[in-house]
């Protein structure tokens, strides 16, 4: 086992440093999951059938919300990284607390989103189009999700066992996870929303 | 308190709320598809960069090469994935 003093203590093991690949590699899989699932959404976006058209039912001002708060909460994130690297332990668990609440707040609006599509008479049956966006905002919303409930579990073992190798090395993963989950919002927010209000 | 605040990540946060509004300009400023499709490219990809350096420090480990070019190959893939079958599904080929 290789210890280089000069890394973060997340980076210490050779156990770690291969967890941190691994996820790297991990996210690798995810951008081609998304891909598949933008490929989808982008050829049958304009099959609406009977159905409303993007411009139609897109919104701009809750999507803004959402999208301040995930940039917001990876910002956040970014901080308790770098507060946990200084052992700054309450500011750490107090950035990721921030970073948990905004994620909320993201899903919050994400489900008031699709609440009122549904009531506008635009479900998952609908249309082509309406099949590939839900599919693709909700496996976003879905990755969202469990990512609430995996910072919660971090944030347990970091309040029980403090920083240490193990749980600086969860951590440090899980905002690599959270930031991931802000570049595919970006995309979704580019080339679906505003896209989809333009066209 | 301000150690907590790296000057690097505050810059980031600036740099990708600015970015937004950029993106933002395609919905109400009035401009063609095509220089409002160029516009959301260039601001998403500065975005996910924005992300990926500043944020994730992608390269600041020693696999920092193995990082980049997986990530790019896994980009590489997707836009082959998405470019593709719009090529044989939507805009022809003939």
């Amino acid at each position: 086992m290789k210890i280089d003093s000069s890394l973060p203590l997340e980076y210490s093991t050779e156990e770690n440093r291969l967890k941190i690949f691994g996820f790297w590699i991990f996210l690798g899989a995810e951008i081609m999951l998304f891909a598949t699932l933008f490929t989808v959404y982008f050829v049958l976006a304009n099959r609406t059938g009977n159905g409303p058209t993007g411009s139609e039912i897109f919104e701009l001002t809750p999507v803004l919300f959402e999208t301040f708060l995930l940039l917001t909460s990876s910002f956040t994130i970014g901080l308790g990284i770098h507060a946990m690297r200084l052992g700054n332990k309450k500011a750490m668990m107090t950035f990721f607390i921030t970073t948990l609440v905004l994620g909320l707040g993201f899903l919050g609006i994400e489900i008031f989103e699709f609440i009122t599509y549904v009531h506008e008479g635009a479900t998952i049956t609908t249309s082509a189009f309406l099949s590939a966006l839900m599919t693709l905002l909700g496996t976003h919303g879905a990755h969202v999700t469990f990512g609430l409930f995996w910072g919660i579990a971090i944030l347990i073992q970091v309040a029980k066992r403090g920083l240490n190798a193990q749980t600086t090395n969860k951590a440090f993963i899980f905002s690599l996870y959270w930031h991931f989950l802000d570049v595919v919002w970006i995309f979704i927010f580019s080339f679906v929303y505003l896209k989809g209000l333009i066209s | 308190m301000k150690e907590l605040f790296p000057k690097q990540h505050v810059m980031g946060f600036g740099f990708s709320l600015l970015l937004t509004i950029v993106a933002l300009s395609v919905v109400t400023l009035d401009m063609s598809y095509n220089i409002a499709f160029t516009i959301l490219l260039v601001t998403a990809l500065a975005q996910a960069t924005v992300q990926l350096v500043l944020f994730m420090h992608i390269g600041e480990s020693e696999d920092k090469k193995t990082l980049y070019t997986s990530i790019l190959y896994a980009v590489f893939v997707g836009v082959i994935t998405i470019i593709g079958s719009l090529l044989t599904m939507i805009w022809g080929y003939q």
